[in-house]
């Protein structure tokens, strides 16, 4: 038998050996956990107890914003903002007063903090104060030692660098809101964080979003910090360098200063906005701090609503520059030709109704370069008449009038080209024939954003080109690329267009209601527009308060004629008529940019002196 | 017939239950120590292999141990050939190319290696006519275990290629030592371990100098067993509760869910806990002399003896790191530490044991 082959005596012997081995480990074991357990069981509870890993949050900064010379717009500042560890803190009674007394922190305001820091988590800590000055900081330090539950957590801020300088544009950040936090647009954020709220800083905001590190450090139980565990670095988010152009846009805003309106200046070219205002404005730097209630009231309230984009964020009626799409449409449409003679007396009547020309004794015969030239309503009256409403909405929507542009910028209005069955659908009512007439000259429900007009006129200057408008020219970060720009051309005579720009050029420069926008060596072509906000009678009446009566104030125009590089849409809201308050800035606008570009190209801009003679 | 009736009723249930009772207070360690720290998946896993084990210990129950011992060349062949594969297409985890990936999972062919060498030198020894072991045989039984060390040390796994040893040294022992081979063994050691500490790698002298003085370098070396300790200490007699234990919860106990798994048990069910689990295993280590003693033949006592010592040696390496006794070394603790390979090839050297067990009765 098997099991007798050996010597089982033998095997036994050298296993009651191994067993003796086992019984001595264990009981090694066994004493050296009572040792650690029982008799120094109390120590080391203590030491756990004082065992706190601390995370710091590294909050990367968000990326730079130039344009598109590279010039800087928007940057980051470094900041503190004082954080309450509350695992740390033994004595909160204690800590609540020292951050009263010493840090000018409000009973309600840290309650209130304390009680939304509930959901966080214990061992995150509450920022108690945001954004604190030398004299904060000094205090924490000072007393770093008796409150170290309190520490300064760094988190850079961002910095507007010229203020509110296409503050509409840039947009500004804020702490991210429920509801965003909820969107897969806002993924990977989390309570508390800063993220783009407004303008671009929004569009592009997992563009500028960098990806916060972490520093853990170990702590005791009274906070201080007493090693160092490991650091992930913060990675700074992508820079993006917009189209605009810082000098512009600076001409641009002096222009709207203490206005109300708003000035685009795009390439017709391929859609970037090269400057984009909006007056009033407001200043970004006061949000990158949690802003405050009153502050953000008074912004909400003013009746000028400064946080309102005016180039794209509300329409207007275009007024006389809608004169050049109905054009279009007539000539398009084969109902005028260039030289078709309309007779202006100064009034016409439709439909039984007399509609007023603006100059009453009459223009006399109009063909159609002198009617742009002079804006003659009477002659688009009768354009206006042969077309029917149905062709006008037509032509106007196919320049993207009551459309959205599709512009990289948020809260985008698409503004009205009213219809027939717009009118039925939302008023419930018939369309009158006469509101047709109204809508030939750009009054009535029709209604376009300054952007919209701009693109437009821009179409007429390039034969057809419809670009998409945009204002991101590249960045450098991860994020989303802007889809490809589509450019749409529009199908429109090259020979039709050239005959309206002619109308627009005589305007300028030919002692037309657009003369003002004259620049000496350049070919401006444009057009005015004066939107009468009341009726006549009405406005006699109400002549004391002139914000509310006066028109509002177009220009539209491009140049130069046979080359167009920039087309611009100025708009002031009760500025008065167009020709006399728009168009001036508008001469500045282009005066800026092509002595610009001659500078750039280290060319003479001979018109400097001239302009500088004038004066 | 494979499994007579008299085998059956020979099972042993409290040795199972034992099993059993270490495996679940593993899961609930490794549930605790990982919830909501995104390592989430372990415990779901660590069930999954825990099924898988078990179906293997019965699996392998079927068959008379003697099947193994006879095909043992080819499986011992296949084992080597596994770890040469490894070399290849290993999957490094912590700097040890030890893994071969499974589809979602990996698998650690080094830890079933372990069981196959046991088996390979178990079987070599019995057929030794003689109660002690001349040198030839023992040269030949070093190379069993040497040529897989060797090629789990070539994967870095420096942890498992130390488990070889207590293989070697107790079946040697269990086959009978003389003295003269015990000496000159000694004098090798001697002479070789200076050389073997020069040829260390830095991080791995490192962890032997931190167990002799641990508050050295607290936040690198040290830090693992000073954070050990404090977890397991302030665990003191009832322990803090399931869930409980800062140490674990808070991230300062490191490889929480593998290695220093006793260290989380240790926390949250106190000094009560700790021995309880110790003595779980005592009492596997005592049922596994017992079957040794009773076993039917020698190659089954060898085999015991074995899978006793791979065991033994687990636990004390392990247990010892966890309370700062010895140094910290990648070996995790059978059957309550996190991990498939572990877990499996532990059932696996258990079925062996229940099955010599079993079969202890002449048929």
């Amino acid at each position: 038998m098997q099991h007798q082959d050996y010597n089982r005596q033998l095997l036994h012997r050298r296993l009651n050996t191994i067993a003796v081995f086992i019984a001595v480990t264990f009981g090694v074991l066994v004493v050296r956990l009572w040792q650690l357990q029982v008799l120094q069981g109390a120590y080391y509870a203590l030491r756990a107890e004082n065992n706190r890993v601390r995370t710091i949050q590294l909050v990367a900064p968000r990326g730079t914003i130039s344009d598109r010379h590279n010039m800087p717009l928007v940057e980051n500042r470094s900041a503190f903002n004082i954080l309450l560890y509350r695992e740390s803190a033994s004595d909160m009674e204690a800590t609540s007063r020292f951050l009263v007394q010493k840090l000018g922190v409000k009973e309600s305001d840290l309650a209130a903090r304390l009680r939304r820091g509930r959901s966080i988590g214990l061992y995150r800590p509450v920022v108690i104060k945001e954004d604190v000055g030398i004299d904060d900081i000094s205090v924490v330090e000072a007393f770093g030692r008796e409150h170290a539950e309190l520490q300064l957590g760094p988190e850079p801020r961002r910095f507007y660098r010229y203020g509110k300088l296409a503050a509409h544009v840039l947009g500004y950040v804020g702490e991210v809101s429920e509801e965003e936090l909820s969107r897969e647009s806002f993924s990977g954020t989390k309570p508390g964080d800063l993220v783009g709220k407004s303008g671009v800083e929004r569009t592009y905001n997992s563009t500028l979003t960098g990806i916060d590190g972490t520093r853990q450090v170990l702590a005791d139980s009274i906070g201080r910090e007493v090693g160092f565990l490991e650091e992930i670095d913060a990675v700074v988010g992508g820079e993006l360098q917009l189209t605009l152009d810082l000098g512009l846009q600076m001409t641009a805003e002096k222009l709207l200063e203490n206005k109300v309106g708003a000035i685009v200046a795009m390439d017709p070219r391929n859609g970037e906005i090269l400057a984009m205002a909006s007056a009033p404005a407001f200043d970004p730097n006061n949000f990158s701090t949690r802003i405050s209630e009153q502050e953000w009231n008074e912004l909400v309230e003013d009746p000028n609503r400064p946080l309102q984009n005016r180039s794209i964020q509300n329409s207007y009626p275009p007024g006389s520059t809608f004169k050049l799409i109905v054009a279009l449409a007539g000539l398009e449409q084969g109902q005028i030709r260039d030289d078709t003679r309309i007779f202006c007396r100064g009034s016409a009547a439709f439909y039984g109704r007399p509609f007023l020309c603006w100059f009453r004794k009459g223009h006399g015969f109009m063909e159609l370069e002198n009617a742009i030239q002079r804006s003659c309503n009477v002659y688009f009256y009768e354009i206006g008449r042969r077309l029917g409403i149905s062709k006008i909405a037509e032509y106007g929507q196919l320049v993207g009038l009551g459309d959205g542009t599709g512009i990289d910028l948020p809260g985008e209005r698409e503004g009205l080209m009213p219809t027939p069955e717009w009118k039925q659908l939302v008023r419930k009512t018939k369309w009158f024939a006469g509101e047709t007439i109204s809508v030939s000259i750009g009054q009535g429900a029709v209604s376009v954003t300054p952007l919209q007009l701009a693109r437009a006129v821009g179409a007429l200057a390039t034969n057809g080109r419809l670009p998409q408008p945009h204002v991101f020219l590249r960045s450098n970060g991860a994020g989303p690329i802007p889809a490809v720009r589509q450019i749409r051309m529009l199908p429109i005579s090259e020979e039709f267009s050239r005959k309206i720009r002619e109308g627009m050029w005589a305007s300028v420069n030919n002692f037309g209601t657009g003369h003002r926008a004259a620049v000496a060596g350049l070919d401006v072509c444009g057009k005015t527009g004066t939107v009468q906000v009341i009726g006549n009678e009405k406005k006699r009446e109400a002549q004391k308060d002139p914000e509310i009566w006066e028109d509002h104030s177009w220009f539209v125009g491009f140049a130069n004629k046979d080359d167009p590089e920039i087309v611009l849409a100025v708009f002031l809201e009760h500025g008065g008529k167009g020709g006399a308050a728009a168009a001036p800035l508008a001469q500045e606008m282009f005066r800026a940019y092509f002595s610009a570009k001659a500078r750039r190209e280290g060319k003479p801009w001979p018109n400097d002196q001239i302009s500088e003679a004038r004066r | 017939m494979r499994l007579d009736r008299r085998a059956l009723l020979s099972f042993d249930w409290l040795w199972f239950l034992a099993l059993l009772g270490l495996a679940t207070a593993g899961l609930f360690a490794i549930w605790s120590a990982t919830e909501g720290t995104g390592l989430d998946s372990y415990l779901g896993r660590q069930v999954l292999y825990l099924g898988a084990a078990l179906v293997l210990f019965f699996l392998l129950l079927y068959f008379d141990y003697h099947l193994y011992t006879d095909y043992i060349s080819f499986l011992y062949a296949a084992g080597l050939s596994a770890l040469v594969l490894v070399l290849f297409v290993g999957k490094a985890v912590h700097s040890s190319k030890s893994w071969i990936p499974v589809g979602a999972f990996s698998f650690q062919p080094s830890e079933l290696v372990k069981v196959l060498a046991l088996i390979a030198l178990a079987k070599y020894y019995s057929e030794s006519e003689r109660d002690h072991l001349d040198l030839q045989e023992l040269m030949t039984g070093g190379l069993i275990c040497l040529v897989p060390m060797a090629l789990v040390v070539l994967q870095g796994d420096l942890g498992t290629a130390m488990t070889f040893v207590p293989i070697f040294v107790v079946l040697s022992f269990m086959g009978g030592l003389r003295r003269r081979h015990v000496l000159v063994a000694l004098l090798v050691i001697a002479i070789a371990s200076p050389l073997g500490w020069v040829m260390l790698k830095d991080y791995q002298r490192g962890r032997i100098q931190t167990v002799f003085n641990p508050a050295n370098d607290p936040l690198h070396l040290g830090y693992q067993t000073i954070q050990s300790k404090i977890a397991i200490g302030s665990g003191r007699m009832l322990g803090k509760g399931f869930k409980q234990g800062s140490q674990s919860q808070l991230g300062f106990l490191p490889a929480r869910q593998t290695d220093f798994v006793f260290a989380v048990l240790s926390e949250e069910k106190g000094f009560v806990g700790s021995t309880a689990a110790l003595s779980l295993f005592l009492f596997v280590f005592f049922r596994l002399l017992k079957t040794a003693r009773e076993a039917k033949d020698r190659v089954g006592a060898m085999l015991v003896t074995g899978v006793l010592s791979l065991l033994l040696f687990h636990v004390v390496i392990n247990v010892g790191m966890v309370v700062g006794l010895l140094p910290i070394a990648g070996i995790p603790l059978p059957f309550v530490s996190a991990g498939g390979s572990s877990l499996i090839s532990s059932f696996a050297a258990m079925s062996l044991c229940m099955n010599v067990r079993m079969r202890r009765y002449v048929n």
